[in-house]
């Protein structure tokens, strides 16, 4: 009779672990922010490949961009992986989320030595060398024509509704660009500004104006970052340089604020995929130059998101490898 | 059987060289001639620069009277004039008054545009049937390509700005006026020129005094539905650097500002009715004219 019954909930005990691994293997239904620019476009790809292939994820990927992306994971939950997320764009929200425990910021550095600021070509300073730092190049719009009034020097700000659009305005006041025959360009959208650049490394022409890095332009183009000089305090950045205009009176003139970008789940994530699969979050990181090189390699070869994950997993195991577990690994290289 | 099940793909280096190709020779077709046609386009610019200046740099009360004047020499009509001084003051009155003017400034310099390019196209295309031919999926191709896809290349040549922006509104918008100056000139009533043959005169003279007088207003319905597609394309024009009401409605876009891109989108749809109604009064008044000459 005793034996019966610990044979039975021994069989219960197997049972319940073996549900449990099945449940684990198969892991569920997880929706991944495809967001609208390459870098992340591209971390998605390789997150939805390694996720299927080696967790057992059904991954899907929906389309996104920072703020509404931020706003559905906040609101409804969904998608549940947000895997390049600027979060100086939504710093508050993101704390208080995170602190209710919707969202994680699972991964606090999922790109190495990333950054924004002000950028020159490289053709700029071989011909120019004592341009490297902002107070030089404000000193000369002449070198800088902008399109529509070339006696103007022509700085190139962000996309309308980007935050950085907000302070680089700001910057525009703080650094008097005004008085020093400056006129802001406006790029109108991310292929506008990505356009300008490229057409004039292009022809040779000067550039000057907001960038960012990881991405292809920096990396194809070797783009220079211009020194912006000291950072002039938090609470100049976050209550002055990054609000609208009439709210920020007083602008002081600064280096760009360090970028933090995160890799943030939902708790829905944290539920279906498991401790494997934060694992593999938090322990991805891409080097900065593996980054831009990636992103160059689809700049040159017109590829997409996805065909720039298969390279990638295919040539740089050395890299991807550290991020997974042995038998997922493995699950991987079978499925390339 | 598997020549069923799969589509026959070229291979993916190919594709990838040919892609590259085609990028390559653009390239250096931009850097070959890049400089020159962007100076070509300079007149265009100076104008569209100056246009926009004098909207904006000119007092209000005398913009906003030029347009109730310009909508009473269009319509006659006093309600429309009404309609008009009181859309102009709620849009300024809302703080958008700089970027409407913008608006203004490019949409009237691609209408104009338009019809010194689109209505000679026009009168070619209902000459000869082998140009209608031809013009015909051209301007298909036009209306139905993705704005985006060539934006890039317009970028690459000329840059972000007024003009490219300026030529993108036209891709879209120059058609209508081409396909019903066209049709306007066909249906022109045959016996009518036979009178002019009768009397001798020249194809010029016949085109001039006959054919384009009695399509005026099917021309004009033309015109107005090329300002109704410029106007379309105001918020892509802004995604290539165009100044103007595109602009706040990109920020309401990325940042989900309701009211800032409701009150944007509905001056853009006020200034599309005050042209809309204006340039259609102003067709019903040409044709009213033609029916009295007919009885």
């Amino acid at each position: 009779m005793k034996l019966k019954r610990i044979l039975l909930s021994a069989l219960f005990v197997l049972g319940v672990t073996s549900y449990g691994n099945v449940a684990n293997a198969k892991c569920g239904d997880i929706t991944i922010a495809n967001m609208n620019w390459a870098s992340a476009n591209f971390m998605a790809e390789v997150d939805k490949v390694i996720l299927e292939e080696g967790y057992g994820c059904t991954v899907e990927l929906v389309p996104g961009a920072t703020m509404p992306t931020f706003t559905s994971m906040q609101e409804k939950g969904e998608p549940d992986i947000a895997p390049e997320f600027w979060a100086n764009a939504a710093k508050v929200e993101l704390e208080a989320a995170v602190s209710e425990g919707k969202l994680h910021s699972i991964n606090k550095a999922p790109i190495t030595g990333l950054g924004e600021g002000w950028w020159v070509l490289p053709a700029t300073l071989e011909k120019h060398p004592e341009l490297t730092t902002a107070d030089a190049i404000l000193k000369r719009p002449d070198l800088f024509p902008h399109p529509e009034d070339p006696s103007k020097g022509g700085f190139h700000i962000c996309p309308p509704g980007w935050n950085c659009e907000l302070s680089n305005r700001n910057h525009f006041r703080a650094w008097e660009m005004e008085a020093k025959g400056w006129m802001i360009v406006e790029t109108g959208s991310a292929a506008g500004l990505d356009g300008s650049i490229a057409k004039a490394a292009e022809r040779g022409e000067n550039w000057f104006g907001y960038y960012w890095s990881p991405t292809a332009l920096i990396g194809k183009y070797n783009m220079q970052a211009v020194d912006m000089g000291e950072y002039a305090g938090k609470d100049n950045w976050d209550n002055c340089l990054s609000k609208p205009e009439q709210e920020c009176a007083n602008p002081l003139k600064s280096s760009w604020v360090k970028s933090e970008v995160y890799s943030v789940a939902t708790d829905n994530f944290k539920k279906t995929a498991g401790k494997d699969g934060m694992n593999y979050l938090k322990n991805r990181t891409y080097p900065g130059p593996v980054m831009n090189g990636m992103l160059v390699w689809m700049g040159e070869n017109q590829a997409e998101g996805a065909d720039a994950a298969i390279e990638f997993l295919k040539t740089k195991e050395d890299v991807w490898g550290k991020w997974v577990s042995g038998s997922a690994k493995k699950k991987i290289k079978a499925a390339l | 059987m598997e020549f069923f099940n799969k589509i026959p793909v070229m291979d993916r280096d190919a594709l990838r060289e040919l892609k590259k190709g085609i990028d390559f020779s653009f390239k250096n077709f931009s850097r070959e001639y890049g400089d020159a046609i962007e100076s070509f386009f300079d007149p265009l610019l100076t104008f569209l620069i100056f246009l926009e200046k004098l909207l904006v740099n000119t007092p209000w009360p005398i913009v906003i009277g030029v347009f109730g004047l310009l909508a009473w020499i269009g319509s006659r009509n006093y309600k429309l004039v009404i309609g008009t001084i009181l859309c102009f003051v709620v849009i300024g009155y809302f703080g958008m008054w700089k970027n409407c003017m913008a608006t203004v400034a490019i949409i009237s310099v691609a209408t104009l545009v338009c019809i010194v390019v689109g209505i000679p196209i026009g009168v070619l295309m209902s000459k000869s049937a082998r140009a209608e031919k031809t013009i015909l999926p051209v301007l298909d191709m036009m209306q139905t390509i993705p704005s985006f896809v060539y934006l890039i290349p317009i970028i690459m040549l000329l840059g972000i700005g007024k003009v490219p922006g300026l030529l993108a509104v036209c891709i879209y918008a120059l058609p209508p006026v081409v396909r019903l100056t066209n049709l306007g000139i066909r249906e022109v009533d045959k016996e009518t020129l036979e009178a002019a043959d009768a009397f001798g005169a020249t194809p010029m003279q016949k085109l001039r005094s006959v054919q384009i007088p009695l399509s005026l207003p099917t021309i004009f319905a033309g015109v107005n539905q090329t300002i109704m597609m410029a106007l379309a394309m105001v918020v892509i024009a802004s995604m290539i650097g165009v100044r103007g009401l595109g602009v706040p409605i990109l920020q309401a876009i990325s940042n989900q500002y309701l009211a800032l891109g409701l009150m944007n989108g509905l001056a853009i749809v006020a200034l599309a009715i005050i042209f809309d109604r204006i340039t259609q009064e102003y067709g019903n008044r040409i044709q009213r004219h033609r029916g009295t000459t007919k009885k």
